[in-house]
């Protein structure tokens, strides 16, 4: 199972850094989103895996089964909230420098002094 | 008067000339001289103390840590030159008022004047050498200010450039050089350091040190090989010259020298360093000067040669020879200010300082030519005045100084130095002033008024007292100072004109005679002089800069190239590499844990994990299609969760992911559908294998994390032993989020409002102004469909919505004790609520909308911070959470905590930051489609002021959004399109952005004339 | 009970903003006044909380009552302290400065993200947990980015684009950090985590260095330390000027989190040797040359600013990539120096810009300027500050990281040519932009149409280089504060006491109480001897 997590964590990593790396900012948004992914499933695997045992108090005799180690979950969960606001942010931002600029290639010209 | 405020006095006094200005020049010129002569007259208040040999010291504790104190002293040295500054610059002032014009800003040059006499009292009078270093460099920005006074000057601006590197090279080297010394003698306090000669010579560090501390007097004093820069100095004003880089500034460096000869002098390094660098400038300059045609240049010659000379005593490192720099540093300030002034005067009466196109003037100007005469004699080691004296000195010296074991050398080389200076003294005198009157002067010379050729004549008269009766006028001084300077109380034998038929009187001798000779055969020379090639230090100075200049440009462009791929690459390869070191840097232990056995399932979502990613990348061109790729990995990737038991996260991410594709797919409307291939294929190739390697490097490190079991147990096993009992919820997970760790809910609410606030004022941004402007312009790339609102959806979506609702309400309840929350609800009803949008049109919806985004948004973040200070109001800190059984009629008793508070504001925040995000894109939707709706009806809409038609243009906020429009637009429903022709038009140049014109334009390397 | 001035800096900006959203965002004068008014607020704050933390050791405020590690806490020490009280100067004459630029009025929200600026700031300086230093970092980022791109435009927005995906790729690999640390040690609580470092077994360490040098990486990145410099330069010269001064202090949450979990958490010489040191040290030389370099080469005013602002923090960390007392106090000092001056610099040459019309920040010829002199003289200030020249505070703090670098004569060298290279850059700019201007003809551009006042901007930018001024004239009593701030730094066991001391056992019986209370003690038995074993 681990090595399955694992290796998909990677794949998902490998995709995304493939994806910043292009020259438009549609597909580095996609990729931000699949490393945002892998990072989430990193940060929740680093909780060791556990199946079926969803950390929900019951209190039916629930001391017998463990429960799964709920940090990594919580962790995950404000990382994913804050990557939503993170992406519908820069997802804005692209779409307004494509309307300023006319293309959305994600260089600049650095050989032009700041504009504004 | 304490020294300390003889030093502060000109800084203080700097301000009033820059006020005074606007009363009138003399009054700028008084508050100078007024300044100047109390800081004078202080001074001299110590001169019998100091010249009975007393030290008066004044101290304060500035930095202790460093050892950096304001201590000051006045010793025989300091009071010497002191004086020189002081009195010199008295004179100067005087003569400066005459000297400028009108036009010239005569407040900035006296208050630029002051704080360089600030500085230089300074460096004389400090007693610690890190103070020394600061007015060292407060010496060279007031000189870099005062050279490029005359702005409109090339030359003023590249010499005082020059100036400026060179010495502040120096500086900086000096800096190096001072510490070191510092560190050896174990104090910074000049009075501590001339006190540990013996560890100083010992230190292995000394040879450092003195090459740094020479680096600095050398540039300062303009000793070959950095002499070059004094020359170009002169394109300051004449009185800037004549106080700077004849009397003050550049003998700074022999100052320092002085000061420290005690400690560093009498070794064959500081002998052969120095001696020989003086010499050997002495030699060089004075050899230039003879054929400099422009007056000031040769004057400038003639001054590194004599400070060459000066240096050359130092170097010897015998008391005479202290004794006899001393005076000559005397003697030469006193007749090289005076004909630094009188040249400045022929060039202000004549209207040029050109050899060449002088001469005469001795009938025109008798008063000027009276001092320049006694000057240059002096300046030409003529008996009677008082250059002589000193220049016997130092031939005195010379004639018994071998060099290498060989005795010619030395002797023979300063007697031809002595020679050209008696060359260029008299071809000054005799080609400026002698020879017939012309009469193709560009303007009529006569002599100028008492005012300006008083100082340079006061100079003179000493300048024969001195020579006259040397012991009475100068012999004090000179004992006084150097007994400073060599350490210890020397009595000095008289000074005297005639000590009968010496080496040294016979070597002037020759100088004279020889002076005369090649004065007589002059042109030849000067055209042999002029056929033969010599390097152009400026131009090669220049050169340097430039090249580095240019090289430092290419460098930063050619990094900074504004490639995102390069910047990512270099963090991703930087990141790896940094990890695998540290990896192999440290012990790996075994593994722990044997791996979990594999299901089917999972196999089955693994495989299709990976090929929805891979072919993410391998669709990625066709944008649409990567879209819905993507969504399909943010789906098993939600699964997955669920199998490994975290049902909350699965909940979150499917949600989030709906939204994020209901965003990006609205975004992609106006984006390109498809990406063009850009990066060349060796690039390609390149990015594949360092995502890959990344990839590789992640899933290894996660890989090993897993398989191992760590020292230490983690702490959630209490979160889950109390969550029940002191969070009151049984969702381990939502408890920790609201509850154990609320404090990061509280501020990912936040980041969800902020998200929400950028988002609206971006589209503003975006929606007024050029944006705009692009936007009505825009076409759609892509077919629509015949029926904007499909009728299906439509019914669909009305009645989904309450349900869609309840769905959320039950959620965000439930959240405490099961799977759910507010994020999960929040997210939900805004996908009712999208959908809605999606099937009504936006304008449709937003009518029937009665609460507003920022509204939402401010609620939910405040509504978060007030369940955290509900706290403090039970004296609990802040976020202290309680919670009790709610009963509701008709339903299950079910628990409620006031952190439930929070995921209010997490419910709020997410729909307000949804739905801010979608309206911004319908809007521009709308405003691209030029609708027959209003351009802004929801800020309108939001705009009480709108509502009630009143206060009309009332704060206008922002200026793009004025009021009027609005309103007009909320009454008259007029359509997009024109409300823009009408409005957009007036305001689109904006003050602050002309941007427009002038991004094409590029900057010019180095300077022009 | 622990005083709730603690949180108050955190609190106080995050009820201002949202209610500056709701009450004010159709008035630009009320929204200018509370915002003032909050920003002097948190000065006092600021203060009273510096005061409080020079005399106590440091101070703990545990949110939600809950001990560490299982719940997060707040600490206050002096070094946490000095950053709160830069941040709010910072902040108050930033906001004067938009006030009287009239910044604030060219977009919306202006006010209310700086409110949410501050906020994020002084909760990452105030935080003792490793997870919520990640959260704030996002809450001031997410806010940067508003103000980044404040008032749009075409250059801006694409700047902002490079700046914000910059800065996602940081986030990303704070959490891939995050996420190995705490696998390793089953904690984020900064204090916990120093102790279960320092307990961390010889033989086990491989994983927990990879942990933390990506968590240096990471602050590398807010730093601008080489190789992650890129995102700077066309940031801050992009931002409105009054942002890009703002952002001064943006990289100085980098230098403070390196500082505080270096010294703490992954001391030298602990279970991670000596990464700290090898990591920084040559990061910092070559972020010093490239940054006085770009000085050098930089094509318009703003960059060469930009630039000197790269190679200020290679100074500082060369100083604290050392790790000893009398290095870090000198690099403290620098930084408070050069926070000041890159502040001033970036309003001064914004000052220019408003005023230069077409020509712009371009170091070419154009006409003279009105208030050129003025402007002129800021600058030199300004650039004497910046490139360390004396008299003021720059020179000294140089003078005390080479005293304290002693024997390092490569860096010595480095550290004195590229001031050299800085001084020349700064002459180059300064005389082709203002002085040429005398050479040049045309007639002056007029100034900014919709400053509110002008002369506040100015007062503004002056009141830094006054600020400058005093830490210059007051450096004995300043670097005195400074140096045992260095060593309270030095010796984190008053830290981690003041936040781990009897954590585990008030826990426990927080834990008993509440068994009681609900009447099942019986499964909380399991849970607690786990952490409690862990000691």
């Amino acid at each position: 199972m681990e090595a399955l997590v694992a290796s998909a964590v990677g794949v998902m990593t490998a995709a995304g850094i493939y994806l910043i790396l292009r020259l438009r900012t549609f597909p580095v948004v996609l990729g931000m989103s699949m490393l945002s992914y892998a990072v989430n499933i990193f940060l929740f695997a680093t909780g060791r895996l556990a199946v079926n045992l969803p950390p929900i108090l019951d209190h039916a005799g629930a001391a017998t089964a463990g429960y799964t180690d709920p940090i990594p979950q919580a962790l995950v969960l404000t990382a994913i909230v804050i990557s939503f606001g993170m992406t519908a942010v820069v997802v804005m931002l692209a779409l307004g420098a494509f309307i300023e600029a006319g293309d959305d290639l994600i260089d600049l010209d650095e050989t032009e002094e700041a504009g504004q | 008067m304490s020294p300390a405020l003889i030093a502060a006095l000109p800084f203080l006094g700097a301000a009033l000339p820059a006020l005074l200005i606007r009363t009138g020049r003399n009054n700028a010129a008084l508050a100078a001289g007024v300044t100047t002569g109390l800081a004078l007259l202080g001074l001299l208040l110590h001169l019998p103390a100091v010249l009975a040999g007393q030290v008066i010291t004044a101290q304060f504790d500035w930095l202790p840590w460093l050892g950096l104190n304001a201590n000051f002293m006045i010793d025989g040295l300091g009071m010497l030159f002191a004086t020189l500054i002081l009195g010199i610059g008295l004179l100067i002032i005087l003569y400066a008022r005459f000297y400028l014009s009108n036009q010239d800003p005569v407040g900035q040059f006296y208050t630029y004047l002051l704080l360089f006499q600030g500085a230089m009292v300074g460096i004389v009078l400090s007693d610690n050498i890190l103070l020394l270093l600061i007015f060292w460099e407060l010496t060279s920005l007031s000189s870099f200010l005062l050279i490029g006074y005359w702005k409109h000057l090339p030359e003023g601006r590249q010499g005082a450039r020059m100036a400026l590197t060179v010495t502040g090279l120096g500086g900086l080297s000096m800096i190096a050089g001072m510490l070191i010394l510092g560190n050896i003698a174990g104090s910074y306090d000049i009075s501590q350091i001339l006190q540990a000669k013996a560890a100083i010579q010992a230190s292995p560090l000394y040879l450092p040190a003195l090459l740094l501390i020479l680096g600095g007097a050398f540039t300062k004093s303009a000793q070959f090989p950095f002499h070059f820069w004094l020359p170009h100095a002169m394109a300051a004003p004449t009185p800037v010259s004549a106080y700077l880089h004849s009397a003050t500034m550049v003998k700074a460096g022999l100052f320092l020298m002085a000061r420290l000869w005690p400690v560093l002098s009498g070794t064959p390094e500081w002998f052969y360093i120095v001696a020989t660098t003086g010499l050997i400038t002495m030699l060089i300059a004075a050899k230039i000067a003879i054929f400099k045609d422009d007056m000031k240049a040769l004057l400038a010659f003639s001054t590194v040669s004599h400070l060459g000379l000066i240096t050359f005593l130092l170097g010897l490192g015998t008391k005479a020879g202290a004794i006899a720099a001393v005076f000559h540093i005397i003697n030469h300030a006193s007749f090289k200010a005076a004909l630094f002034m009188s040249a400045g005067i022929v060039d202000h009466e004549a209207h040029t300082r050109d050899l060449k196109r002088l001469g005469g003037l001795r009938k025109l100007m008798p008063v000027t030519f009276v001092i320049a005469t006694i000057a240059t004699l002096s300046m030409a080691g003529i008996p009677l005045f008082n250059g002589f004296l000193s220049k016997e000195m130092m031939l005195e010296e010379a004639s018994h100084t071998g060099w290498m074991g060989n005795p010619w050398l030395v002797p023979v080389l300063a007697t031809v130095a002595a020679l050209f200076s008696a060359t260029y003294s008299f071809r000054f005198l005799a080609h400026g002033f002698f020879g017939p009157v012309r009469d193709d002067y560009p303007h009529k010379p006569h002599d100028p008024p008492v005012g300006m050729w008083l100082s340079p004549a006061f100079l003179t008269v000493l300048v024969l007292l001195i020579g006259v009766m040397p012991m009475t006028f100068a012999g004090p001084y000179v004992q006084m100072a150097a007994s400073a300077v060599t350490g210890e109380a020397l009595h000095l034998h008289p000074i005297k004109l005639w000590h009968g038929i010496t080496p040294a009187l016979m070597m002037s001798g020759m100088a004279v005679l020889g002076g005369l000779a090649i004065l007589a055969g002059f042109k030849p020379l000067k055209a042999m002089w002029e056929a033969t090639p010599r390097p152009e230090a400026k131009a090669i100075f220049d050169a340097i800069i430039a090249v580095f200049a240019a090289l430092a440009e290419w460098f930063t462009a050619a990094l900074h190239n504004g490639s995102m791929a390069r910047y990512l690459t270099g963090f991703t390869i930087a990141s790896v590499a940094a990890g695998f070191w540290a990896f192999a840097g440290g012990a790996f232990g075994p593994e722990t844990r044997e791996m979990l056995p594999v299901s089917p399932v999972a196999i089955a979502g693994w495989v299709m994990l990976v090929t929805a990613s891979a072919s993410v990348v391998a669709y990625h061109h066709n944008r649409i299609l990567a879209l819905v790729l993507i969504s399909i990995v943010g789906l098993i990737v939600s699964i997955c969760f669920i199998y490994l038991s975290a049902p909350d996260l699965a909940l979150t991410q499917i949600s989030v992911e709906v939204v994020t594709a209901v965003l990006m797919i609205l975004a992609l409307n106006f984006l390109p559908k498809h990406t063009q291939r850009g990066v060349g294929p060796m690039k390609h190739l390149f990015h594949i294998a360092v995502a890959g390697v990344t990839g590789l490097a992640t899933g290894l490190l996660i890989y090993a994390l897993m398989m191992r079991d760590f020292a230490f147990e983690s702490m959630s096993a209490y979160h889950l032993a109390n969550s029940h009992n002191l969070g009151g919820g049984d969702n381990v997970v939502n408890v920790i989020l609201v509850d154990f760790r609320g404090y990061d809910t509280y501020g990912e609410v936040t980041v969800l409002g902020i998200a929400a606030l950028v988002i609206f004022a971006l589209t503003e941004a975006l929606m007024s102004g050029t944006a705009s402007k692009k936007l009505i312009a825009w076409r759609p790339d892509v077919a629509r469909a015949g029926d904007k609102h499909p009728i299906m959806l439509l019914v669909g979506t009305r009645v989904m919505m309450p349900i869609a609702l309840l769905v959320g309400v039950f959620i965000f309840l439930r959240g405490h004790n099961l799977p759910g929350g507010g994020f999960i609800a929040g997210l939900v009803v805004s996908i009712a609520l999208v959908m809605q949008y999606m099937a009504s049109g936006f304008a449709w919806t937003q009518a029937r909308q009665k609460v507003y985004y920022h509204v939402l948004i401010g609620i939910g973040v405040l509504a978060a911070g007030i369940t955290g200070i509900g706290a403090w109001f039970n004296g609990m800190p802040f976020l202290t959470s309680d919670f009790g059984y709610v009963k509701l009629f008709g339903l299950e008793p079910f628990e409620m905590a006031t952190a439930a508070g929070f995921d209010l504001g997490v419910f709020l925040g997410v729909v307000g930051s949804v739905l801010l995000a979608l309206g911004g894109l319908s809007r521009m939707a709308r405003r691209a489609a030029v609708g027959d709706e209003p351009a802004q009806a929801h800020i309108i809409a939001e705009k009480p002021a709108a509502r009630s038609g009143q206060a009309e243009g009332a704060h206008a906020f922002p200026p793009e959004t004025n009021l009027p429009r609005r309103w007009a637009a909320a009454r008259g429903y007029t359509s997009a399109r024109q409300d823009d022709e009408k409005i957009k038009l007036p305001k689109v140049p904006k003050p602050k952005m002309p941007s427009v014109k002038k991004t094409k334009k590029k900057p010019t390397k180095g300077e022009g004339k | 009970m622990m005083s709730h001035l603690m949180i108050a800096p955190v609190v106080i900006p995050a009820f201002l903003a949202p209610l500056i959203v709701l009450w004010m965002r159709f008035d630009l004068r009320t929204q200018r006044v509370f915002s003032v008014a909050g920003m002097v607020v948190l000065v006092g704050l600021a203060l009273a909380l510096a005061s409080s933390a020079s005399v106590n050791p440091p101070e703990v405020y545990k949110l939600g009552n809950w001990e560490a590690p299982f719940g997060i806490v707040l600490v206050l020490d002096r070094l946490s302290a000095l950053m709160l009280v830069l941040t709010a100067v910072l902040g108050l004459v930033v906001v004067l400065y938009a006030i009287g630029s009239g910044w604030d009025k060219r977009g919306w929200h202006f006010h209310s993200l700086m409110q949410f600026q501050m906020m994020g700031l002084n909760g990452a300086f105030l935080t003792g947990d490793a997870f919520n230093l990640f959260v704030f970092f996002e809450v001031l980022l997410i806010a940067s980015y508003g103000l980044m791109i404040h008032s749009g435009g075409q250059k801006r927005l694409k700047a902002g684009v490079q700046y914000v995906v910059y800065n996602l790729a940081g986030s990303t690999l704070f959490l891939f950090a995050l996420g190995t640390i705490y696998s390793v040690t089953g904690t984020v609580s900064m204090a916990d985590l120093a102790q279960k470092v320092a307990m961390m077994p010889a033989d086990d360490t491989a994983l927990l260095r990879v942990a933390a040098v990506l968590l240096m990486l990471v602050f590398a990145v807010k730093a601008a330390l080489v190789p992650f410099q890129f995102w700077l330069p066309a940031t801050y010269t992009n931002a409105p000027g009054p942002v890009a001064a703002l952002f001064a202090i943006m990289t100085k949450v980098g230098v403070y989190a390196i500082i505080r979990i270096y010294t703490m958490v992954f001391p030298i010489g602990g279970t991670t040797g000596t990464l700290a040191q090898d990591v920084l040290m040559p990061a910092a030389l070559v972020s010093l040359v490239i940054g006085m370099v770009g000085v050098l080469g930089a094509r318009d005013l703003g960059r060469t600013v930009a630039y000197a602002v790269i190679g200020s923090v290679g100074t500082m960390m060369l100083a604290f990539s050392q790790f000893t007392q009398a290095a870090t106090g000198a690099g403290l000092y620098y930084m408070v120096h050069s926070t000041l001056a890159a502040a001033a610099l970036f309003l001064i040459v914004d000052l220019v810009k408003e005023r230069r019309g077409a020509a712009g920040l371009a170091i070419t010829p154009a006409p003279k300027t009105l208030t050129h002199g003025l402007l002129a003289a800021l600058f030199f200030v300004g650039a004497i500050a910046m490139a360390g020249m004396p008299p003021l505070s720059g020179f000294l703090g140089k003078l005390m990281i080479l005293d304290a670098l002693r024997g390092e004569w490569t860096i010595w060298a480095v550290i004195l040519v590229t001031s050299l290279i800085a001084i020349v850059g700064f002459g180059r700019a300064g005389s082709t932009v203002f002085w040429k201007a005398y050479a040049t003809e045309g007639d002056p551009p007029e100034g900014p149409r919709d400053a509110s006042a002008p002369g506040l901007a100015f007062v503004a930018a002056g009141a830094l280089i006054a600020g400058l001024v005093a830490l210059t004239v007051f450096a004995g009593p300043a670097t005195g504060w400074l140096r045992v701030t260095a060593d309270q730094l030095h010796h984190p066991q008053a830290y981690i006491g003041a936040v781990m001391d009897g954590a585990y056992e008030r826990a426990a019986e927080a834990q008993a109480e509440g068994a009681a209370l609900m009447g099942h003690g019986e499964t909380e038995a399991t849970g607690h001897e786990a952490p409690a074993a862990a000691h």
